[in-house]
């Protein structure tokens, strides 16, 4: 083998030696920092656009700033102790905790009973996926535009028009503080179940199917089956679409906005149309980032109790 | 693989050209806008952030540097209100804001007090502009915008369904307005609708009725402490609230805009509206036979009074490239040229006393109160904070008309409102 491997290496030789071989100290580091290289691009949209922000926010909380003026006084905790005392704070707050709550809720009980129905083989299925899954496809302004005229409190809004045709008064929808309330979280409700839904789908359809079929041979009903294994399996779904539920719900501003503008009154107003408000509209950047704090770090602890619970829920059922 | 050596050569060769070229690239740019940012100055080229589209924009432009050759405007678009305010606060704090821009209710406290405006009141034009449209934009005595425009806002009434109940003349006091409601209703026509999305045409109106007793120091007196919404505000929400006490206006306003209010007055299917004169346009062209007329808001003593507002003014950026160009620019806009091409473009009530505009005959009495300064408008009056207070005014008002809440927690509600942003 020796001789053979000498006796080949002259004529390779020259080529080989030729080819600059990196130094052995570079390709090492070379090696070492490739996975840095990769992350490289996100960690700086990451820094560009929510760290700088976020620091500027933070800074922006203790200070006057309205917006205009390149150096701002800083004032301390005043805009923290001025967010307390206005009425219409706490109804934003009330409300967004309210919407985020109901929706996460209501979505997931519509949206899992939706998935195990379209997961069934029938005539259409597809059809009927697509239709379940397009309120997900425009945007919600544009839902919430024409369902304005779906819930007008007028006699000739869509729903009054056809229960005045029943004899039935015209009911006050959007006008009404609670009937408002209740339209907004129904709309995204209905707007979201269907995309929830697909989600739950993708799960249903990953689920083993042995399991089922053992069940099955070992005498379970449907109602045994779904309690007992379905449910326990799409626990990781869950918690996925909880989290994107809540996280939603408690950033929402634009399907509130477009069907009521925050009203009637401060009914639907949201903490998220507060902060747009105070910053942009009424220059107040100050407030509006001491604001823009506060809630998110009550976001974040709301995510991380959500989370510890979905955790430990997956940790019993897997 | 002796060929490997060159070719690792060339590849260098390409990164270097490569990022060379990209090197190059972005100082030609820079050099680009450097050259763009100082060409600009002493070229009689005037930049132009405007509030107004193209369309209505362009004919204005067109005559200016007609007027003016070798001038040019360069113009950039925002849509009111809060498009426009975000892009040029943006601008200002850059440093990169335009030679003119608008100033109007919602930015005006921002750019007197910060200084981006140029001081007007020294131009020779000055006395041009309506005693209104100067104040409006004045602050220790000096002028920061030239408006050349307002808009009035009143009750617009459909002629033929009000003849129904006989209707003749318009009402002088409010308790006449409630009685031609009154028979409206029992015609079985519904009388008045107003948008709950804002603080209503009547209720500015009556306000300002208020004012005027005040000297129309109304609100720099709450502003200033000497006297509360409580007590200014509280007769006059009282007033408008018989509206709804008396069931001749549905509570159910309170979730409606304005625009949903004009369709069901463009379908005949409400007697009257409370409006502003911007209005007009589009109602005559979706209802072209209808026959309309605004009427004024009586008061309860007989006197009756406009709502409305002067409408934005030009700003000469206090840092402007080319200032002389800019000054001739806002010296056209507010000329009774420029102002005939503005007028005929939009529609709108002008103010300027070297030109009087040709407008609707249902616009006749608002027009003359607006030329002569008899309007009045919350938001507008009001020295500072008049976003968050205006905001704060129409939920408060949406609970009253709701019944949720007295005229008397309205008043002491904005009394709160303004110490918690003070």
């Amino acid at each position: 083998m020796a001789n053979a491997t000498t006796a080949e290496r002259p004529t390779a030789a020259p080529a080989i030696e030729a080819i600059p071989k990196p130094r052995p100290r570079l390709r090492f580091s070379r090696e070492r920092f490739a996975p840095y290289w990769f992350v490289l691009p996100i960690v700086v949209v990451f820094v560009v656009l929510y760290l700088i922000p976020m620091a500027q926010s933070l800074y922006y909380s203790f200070t006057d700033y309205n917006g205009y003026v390149s150096t701002p006084s800083f004032i301390g905790l005043k805009n923290y102790f001025a967010i307390w005392s206005d009425s219409s704070m706490v109804a934003a707050f009330s409300f967004t905790l309210f919407y985020a709550i109901a929706t996460t809720v209501l979505v997931t009980v519509f949206a899992i009973p939706l998935a195990l129905a379209l997961n069934r083989r029938f005539f259409g299925r597809g059809f009927v996926r697509s239709i379940f899954f397009f309120p997900a496809v425009p945007s919600v302004a544009i839902l919430g535009l024409v369902w304005t005229f779906i819930l007008s409190p007028l006699g000739s809004g869509v729903i009054n028009s056809i229960i005045g045709h029943l004899g039935v008064a015209p009911i006050p929808w959007l006008s009404d503080e609670t009937l408002a309330q209740v339209s907004v979280i129904i709309v995204a409700v209905w707007a979201q179940t269907g995309w929830h839904a697909m989600l739950y789908l993708a799960y249903l359809q990953a689920l083993p199917s042995d399991v089922f079929e053992a069940a099955k041979i070992d005498g379970a009903g449907r109602w045994q089956e779904f309690r007992h294994l379905t449910l326990p399996l799409l626990t990781p779904a869950i918690s996925v679409s909880q989290l994107l539920l809540l996280t939603g719900g408690l950033k929402v501003y634009d399907l509130p906005f477009t069907l009521t503008k925050g009203g009637p009154g401060f009914a639907t107003r949201t903490l998220t149309q507060t902060i747009i408000e105070n910053g942009i509209a009424q220059s107040d950047v100050g407030r509006a980032s001491a604001l823009s704090v506060l809630f998110l770090i009550a976001v974040g602890l709301i995510i991380l109790a959500q989370l510890a619970v979905s955790r430990r829920l997956e940790e019993r059922y897997s | 693989m002796t060929l490997t050596q060159p070719s690792a050569r060339r590849r260098r060769l390409a990164r270097t050209i490569v990022a060379l070229s990209a090197i190059a690239a972005t100082a030609v740019a820079l050099t680009g806008c450097s050259s763009a940012g100082s060409g600009s100055s002493g070229s009689k080229t005037v930049t132009f952030l405007s509030w107004d589209n193209a369309q209505t924009m362009q004919p204005v432009f067109a005559e200016f540097e007609k007027e003016n050759p070798g001038y040019i405007v360069k113009p950039s678009y925002a849509p009111p209100v809060p498009q426009y305010i975000q892009k040029l606060q943006t601008l200002l704090g850059s440093g990169t804001a335009p030679d003119v821009f608008i100033i109007t209710a919602e930015n005006k406290v921002q750019i007197m007090q910060g200084g981006f405006a140029k001081d007007l009141s020294k131009e020779p034009w000055i006395g041009n502009l309506a005693q209104a449209a100067k104040a409006t934009y004045t602050k220790d005595g000096k002028v920061y915008g030239a408006a050349t425009a307002s808009w009035g806002g009143g009750i617009l009434v459909n002629k033929d369904l009000l003849a129904k109940v006989g209707y003749t003349s318009a009402p002088t006091n409010w308790d006449d307005f409630l009685a031609l409601c009154k028979k409206l209703k029992d015609a079985g026509i519904t009388p008045f609708y107003e948008g709950g999305d804002g603080v209503p045409v009547t209720l500015a109106a009556l306000l300002g009725l208020q004012n005027e007793s005040l000297g129309g120091s109304m609100d720099q007196q709450i502003w200033s402490g000497k006297t509360t919404f409580a007590t200014t505000w509280t007769p006059a929400v009282k007033t408008w609230d018989t509206l709804f006490s008396q069931g001749l206006e549905p509570r159910t306003v309170a979730g409606l805009t304005g625009d949903q209010v004009t369709q069901q007055f463009e379908q005949g299917k409400v007697a009257m509206i409370g409006t502003g004169s911007w209005a007009l346009g589009s109602i005559q062209q979706a209802a072209p036979n209808l026959k309309l007329q605004y009427l004024a808001v009586p008061g309860t003593d007989g006197k009756t009074y406009w709502a409305g507002a002067v409408s934005p003014g030009y700003a000469i950026n206090a840092k402007a490239k080319d200032s002389a160009a800019a000054e001739k620019f806002v010296r056209f806009l507010q000329s009774a040229k420029g102002v005939e091409i503005y007028q005929k473009q939009t529609g709108s009530i002008t103010t300027t006393k070297d030109f009087t505009p040709k407008l609707d005959p249902s616009l006749t009495d608002m027009a003359a109160a607006v030329r002569a300064g008899r309007f009045y408008l919350p938001a507008v009056s009001w020295p500072d904070h008049s976003d968050v207070m205006g905001t704060e005014a129409t939920a408060l008002l949406q609970q009253n008309i709701a019944g949720k809440t007295t005229p008397e927690q309205v008043a002491k509600g904005l009394d709160a409102k303004l110490q918690s942003v003070k």
